[in-house]
């Protein structure tokens, strides 16, 4: 099941992008995923939320945008298209 | 709350990695070929069946990857060319960081031609660039002939479809024309070779194919390589 390894990869992703904005957290993380990318998109939900939910990362929202090949899209599109950053401490105060 | 695009591929790290091992046999020339296909479908059969037709001078290598045993390493290194048996311990395709790490020092020694065989799964090794110059999909008779319409990924990526163990098609209800049709109908440029492990069947059409290939892999490198003197020379 490799969407656990591509769970995994988001989060590399996600980490490396927040050190761009030390004063925030990810909130929310948006991809994009083709129809050919060979992506359960169920299954890197219960991954991503496994690794994330108890971890120095969660809770983050997963969304995605899955797309087909057309419109100069080639379909295998394995892409993170944005986060949603939240000051440090939100958590704490919305929790 | 703040909303930053990022634009980037989920497995950036990887293609990174990819893109180094890329550039590494890319100046040795070397041709690197991906196989990607069911267990059972007959990859590392055709692999020993190509090593025993190219002579132990012609600098082959091999990764050969599985989820655990070393035994097609073993099967394989009865040929005469260097083998490394890579066990990924559960994880069900090879990334690149696998390959980097078990290609120490073949590059160095004028490889000319790599083969990696991928573990037998046509879905998950789609997604991860090894740094190969091309994925090569292989299909067997006993499996169904709508296998490119229910794993079209790794159909529309790969270069090549070799339909393998044709001998069996008296014994199976296998229509060889509706695969290619399926595997054309999701990529219509695909090269499509039919081959026989057990009678050689179609090997001369893979072996020439094989050819062809490293010597446009040859020539691109050496473009490559005359356009980097080139700007280097400020030509």
């Amino acid at each position: 099941m490799h969407e656990m390894g591509i769970a995994c990869s988001i989060l590399e992703a996600v980490d490396k992008e927040l050190r761009l904005y030390p004063e925030q957290r990810a909130s929310k993380v948006a991809l994009r995923i083709g129809e050919f990318a060979g992506v359960d998109t169920e299954s890197l939900r219960f991954c991503f939320e496994a690794i994330t939910i108890d971890s120095e990362f969660g809770p983050m929202e997963l969304e995605i945008e899955w797309c087909r090949a057309q419109d100069g899209r080639r379909g295998d599109e394995l892409e993170l298209a944005y986060l949603e950053l939240d000051d440090v401490g939100a958590k704490e105060m919305t929790a | 709350m703040n909303r930053v695009a990022v634009e980037k591929r989920v497995l950036s790290e990887n293609d990174a990695v990819a893109a180094g091992i890329r550039e590494t046999l890319g100046r040795a020339a070397a041709l690197s070929l991906n196989f990607i296909g069911s267990p059972g479908a007959g990859k590392t059969a055709l692999l020993e069946k190509t090593l025993e037709r190219l002579s132990t001078q012609d600098a082959v290598a091999v990764l050969t990857g599985d989820i655990q045993t070393d035994n097609d390493a073993r099967r394989l290194s009865r040929y005469g060319h260097p083998v490394r048996q890579i066990t990924t311990a559960g994880a069900c395709h090879l990334d690149a960081r696998m390959v980097e790490r078990h290609l120490d020092g073949w590059p160095e020694t004028g490889l000319a031609l790599l083969f990696i065989e991928n573990v037998g799964n046509l879905v998950c090794p789609t997604s991860y660039d090894l740094g190969e110059d091309a994925k090569i999909v292989v299909l067997s008779v006993t499996e169904g002939e709508d296998k490119p319409l229910k794993y079209p990924g790794i159909f529309r990526k790969a270069e090549l479809m070799i339909l393998n163990k044709v001998d069996l098609l008296p014994y199976v209800p296998f229509q060889p024309e509706l695969a290619r049709e399926n595997a054309r109908r999701i990529h219509p440029e695909i090269d499509i070779i039919e081959t026989s492990c057990t009678t050689g069947a179609g090997f001369d059409q893979w072996m020439n194919w094989l050819a062809a290939r490293a010597a446009r892999k040859k020539l691109t490198a050496t473009t490559e390589a005359v356009h980097a003197d080139c700007s280097r020379a400020d030509c």
